[in-house]
């Protein structure tokens, strides 16, 4: 989990970067559906986080944090639907998806469409930990 | 002085117009990387002209045509200098002739110092800009990206390349606090052009402009101090003639 602190640099970098209000910015709001942030803003979010928390995060780093180290073989299956080992995985850094839920359903593809605004702070609170200790 | 506590690095700053950008940048304060490919002694000369007029300036090597290169030559700035905020991407060769007699490599060639460079010493500097917020880039590019003239199609082609390219990239970056502008200019004396002047010493040229002079290297400095300092803060993705009217210009009148 992230520190309230991280918390606030992680919404204040989402709001900047975005143009969003305070109010929409939600933990749970997805930064691609709700937010509708491209490319480009989520390179402007990471840069502003690391301006603010010192945590450098690379836009290519999102994937591997979500993939968490399996392989795209063991992640997803033939058609692009997410294993029960990738929603495993996924229920750790994204709990917001119910793997019983989504079992069998959840194209991978789609998985960073359900990116929180929470589950980027999370992240950086992860980051941010990993580098103190 | 506009540009106290500011750092620049001058690509191709060794002679020419470059020469004249570093020492321009450096009279209004900023500290200067003076970059050149082969020409150290003239770049150490640069470096030795302002600091003896009281500024500051190293010299850094690199072929902007190489990213490995640009990617040395930001960082050595950033190292020696402490910092980079103006990158004035001028680097520039001209290799002239009809299309008809040109080798085949020879556009590649052009492309990949004008336009390669200005790619590649861009793409090293914005990481450092777009994470402090704050940066400018001025690119030096040429009237010719912008009309025809017989001979330069190679040399043309890669400035033209070099305006599109500056507009892409003000829209890119300006979300980030960084500002790309382009300076485009006319005819300038300089060894870029020696060919040009030397059969009848540019009278053929002077005849076709409409203030019948040819630039001077400090037409074109002043105006890239202007777009590197503050004064310009509300322009990006401009594209700057400083020609004597040539890009004005459709032919002489006559008759009339």
């Amino acid at each position: 989990m992230a520190s309230a602190e991280i918390e606030t640099a992680v919404q204040e970098a989402v709001v900047g970067a975005l143009g969003v209000g305070e109010d929409e910015a939600t933990p749970d709001a997805t930064l691609m559906d709700d937010l509708g942030a491209e490319s480009i803003d989520l390179l402007d979010i990471l840069f502003r986080i690391e301006r603010s928390t010192g945590v450098k995060i690379q836009a290519s780093d999102l994937g591997d944090y979500i993939q968490g180290g399996i392989s795209d073989e063991e992640f997803g299956d033939a058609d692009g639907i997410v294993s029960r080992k990738g929603l495993e995985h996924l229920q750790k850094v994204m709990p917001q998806i119910d793997a019983d839920e989504y079992e069998g359903k959840l194209e991978a593809e789609k998985v960073i469409s359900y990116f929180t605004v929470q589950n980027l702070a999370d992240m950086v609170g992860e980051r941010a930990a990993a580098a103190a200790g | 002085m506009k540009l106290e506590g500011r750092i620049a690095l001058v690509t191709g700053g060794s002679r020419g117009i470059g020469r004249g950008i570093a020492e321009a940048l450096a009279a209004e304060g900023a500290a200067v990387a003076v970059n050149y490919r082969s020409s150290k002694a003239g770049a150490d000369e640069v470096v030795a002209a302002i600091t003896s007029a009281g500024g500051t300036a190293v010299a850094v090597p690199g072929d902007v045509a190489e990213y490995a290169d640009a990617e040395s030559m930001v960082k050595q700035t950033i190292d020696e200098l402490g910092g980079l905020h103006i990158l004035v991407n001028n680097a520039g060769i001209a290799k002239d002739g009809l299309i008809f007699n040109m080798d085949p490599g020879d556009w590649l060639e052009v492309m990949r110092t004008n336009f390669g460079g200005v790619f590649n010493c861009t793409k090293a500097a914005i990481g450092h800009f777009m994470g402090e917020r704050d940066g400018v880039i001025v690119n030096i590019s040429s009237v010719m990206g912008e009309r025809g003239w017989i001979g330069e199609s190679n040399y043309s082609a890669s400035k033209g390349a070099v305006n599109a390219f500056t507009r892409c990239c003000a829209m890119e970056l300006a979300r980030f606090g960084v500002r790309v502008n382009a300076v485009l200019p006319g005819f300038v004396p300089t060894e870029l052009v020696e060919g040009l002047v030397e059969k009848d010493g540019g009278k053929g040229i002077l005849r076709q402009l409409p203030m019948k002079s040819f630039g001077e290297v400090a037409d074109v400095a002043q105006i890239v101090v202007f777009l590197a300092a503050s004064d310009s803060k509300y322009m990006t993705g401009s594209l700057v003639t400083v020609d004597g009217g040539a890009a004005a210009m459709l032919g002489t009148g006559a008759p009339l």
